[in-house]
């Protein structure tokens, strides 16, 4: 395989960033080697997993499944891009009150799974956040806690 | 490798020239193979870009003409009735996850003709038919002749699948996917896709290299039960991580009926 870099110009989290990556690269081996965004995890690297979650202009997407080269203008939101300055965000705060993080390497996709659907529907059902979360895998198996989080957000007060 | 991502049909028809170029649509499987290591291809013609494929257009004759990159949620959020298009729509919405089915799209789900995706088996019990363009023009083929083997299909070299086509089907009928699967979101362990009304027409994913079809049977359970242990005596379904060949043999007739009683049961909604 040609190992001939191209350039693009990503928008991450609000911010333009140059990246020079080869063809195949990912959007997630961007974030994580050449952005040094280490929070989006690396778990099965084929689409199953989840861990690898960002938004592309608001909607849901694996960054293992895109192309760096292949994103465009499309703006991206990662884990980074979630909390406000140096706070959680109400899923974030959610989560960990409930006692949703176990080891932690799947949060992350999991809070942007949250994010998305709660920017959409802010008062959810359980069937609605057991949608949207069917993509993301949770291998403490903590999905109950999860689930419950989601819950109490959609219930409770929130932005 | 590497990667053009052309504005207009005829640039790509253009840049496919090359010798083992790949279309790149969605990219939720072919980037998953390109991670695996399974496919390297020495360009990739994104179609992001192309207007044209792009849209779902209501045509005279009552049929849907689907853009190949529509992806799986605009589909999945048609709110369509007639049973044809009903069954595209609810074969959209247990595509994978929501965010595959944020990205991937339709033309990218049937050119790859995975003997496990969900579209190919709506298609073919739907008698939808699948638009080819190259730089030489358009054609169309029924998606029964589409799919051919196990990842094979009528598509030649330089061809790209533009646009689906499917007819609204029978009046007085409605339309069932249903998906046997271990999770949510994960490919199926077999599917019945079901138009089916005074009789059914229907079609088996996971019980061969290519979607199995019937039409023109009885509904009666009894019927169901008979035509489908028939198809299941007559077909070849691998045996993987999932399930055995034998089971997926055994449940088959049973799903069929169901998909038949559930099609049934949405007529006229």
């Amino acid at each position: 395989m040609s190992q001939e870099k191209l350039h693009s110009v990503l928008t991450v989290n609000g911010e333009q960033r140059d990246v020079l990556a080869p063809v195949a690269a990912t959007l997630l081996d961007v974030l994580r080697s050449g952005l040094g965004l280490t929070g989006t995890k690396c778990g099965c690297n084929h689409g199953v997993c989840g861990a690898c979650t960002v938004l592309l202009d608001g909607k849901l997407a694996r960054s293992c499944l895109t192309l760096a080269v292949d994103v465009g203008d499309r703006s991206i939101t990662t884990i980074e891009g979630i909390a406000g300055d140096g706070d959680f965000s109400a899923v974030q705060r959610a989560l960990i009150d409930s006692g949703a993080i176990q080891c932690g390497f799947c949060t992350p996709g999991f809070v942007m799974a949250l994010s998305e659907l709660f920017a959409r529907d802010p008062h959810p059902d359980r069937e609605a956040v057991r949608t949207a979360l069917s993509g993301n895998l949770c291998r403490c198996s903590g999905y109950v806690k999860i689930v419950e989080a989601a819950e109490q957000l959609a219930g409770g007060a929130h932005e | 490798m590497d990667y053009l991502a052309p504005a207009t049909l005829d640039e790509a028809y253009r840049a496919l020239a090359t010798e083992d170029s790949r279309c790149l649509a969605g990219g939720q499987s072919l980037v998953a193979l390109m991670n695996l290591g399974l496919v390297s291809p020495a360009r990739l013609v994104s179609l992001r870009r192309i207007q044209a494929l792009r849209g779902i257009d209501p045509q005279s004759d009552g049929s849907l003409r689907i853009g190949a990159m529509t992806t799986h949620a605009e589909l999945a959020a048609l709110e369509v009735a007639p049973p044809g298009h009903a069954l595209l729509a609810q074969a959209a919405r247990v595509v994978a996850y929501p965010a595959v089915r944020a990205w991937g799209t339709i033309g990218g789900s049937v050119a790859p003709a995975d003997p496990a995706a969900d579209y190919p088996v709506a298609l073919v019990a739907a008698d939808a038919t699948i638009e080819l363009g190259s730089a030489s023009g358009a054609r169309r083929i029924a998606a029964h002749d589409f799919f051919r083997g196990l990842f094979e299909t009528a598509l030649s070299r330089g061809e790209i699948v533009t646009a689906i086509h499917v007819p609204p089907g029978p009046k007085d009928a409605g339309a069932a996917y249903e998906k046997l699967s271990l999770v949510a979101g994960d490919f199926a362990i077999i599917s019945v896709a079901a138009i089916a009304g005074r009789t059914a027409q229907l079609a088996v994913g996971g019980c061969g290299p290519v979607p199995l079809r019937l039409a023109g049977i009885g509904v009666s359970d009894e019927a169901l039960l008979k035509e489908g242990r028939t198809l299941a005596a007559k077909s070849d379904p691998p045996s993987d991580h999932r399930a055995t060949a034998a089971y997926r043999r055994r449940v088959l007739p049973e799903l069929i009926r169901r998909a038949v009683r559930t099609a049934i049961a949405r007529t006229g909604s």
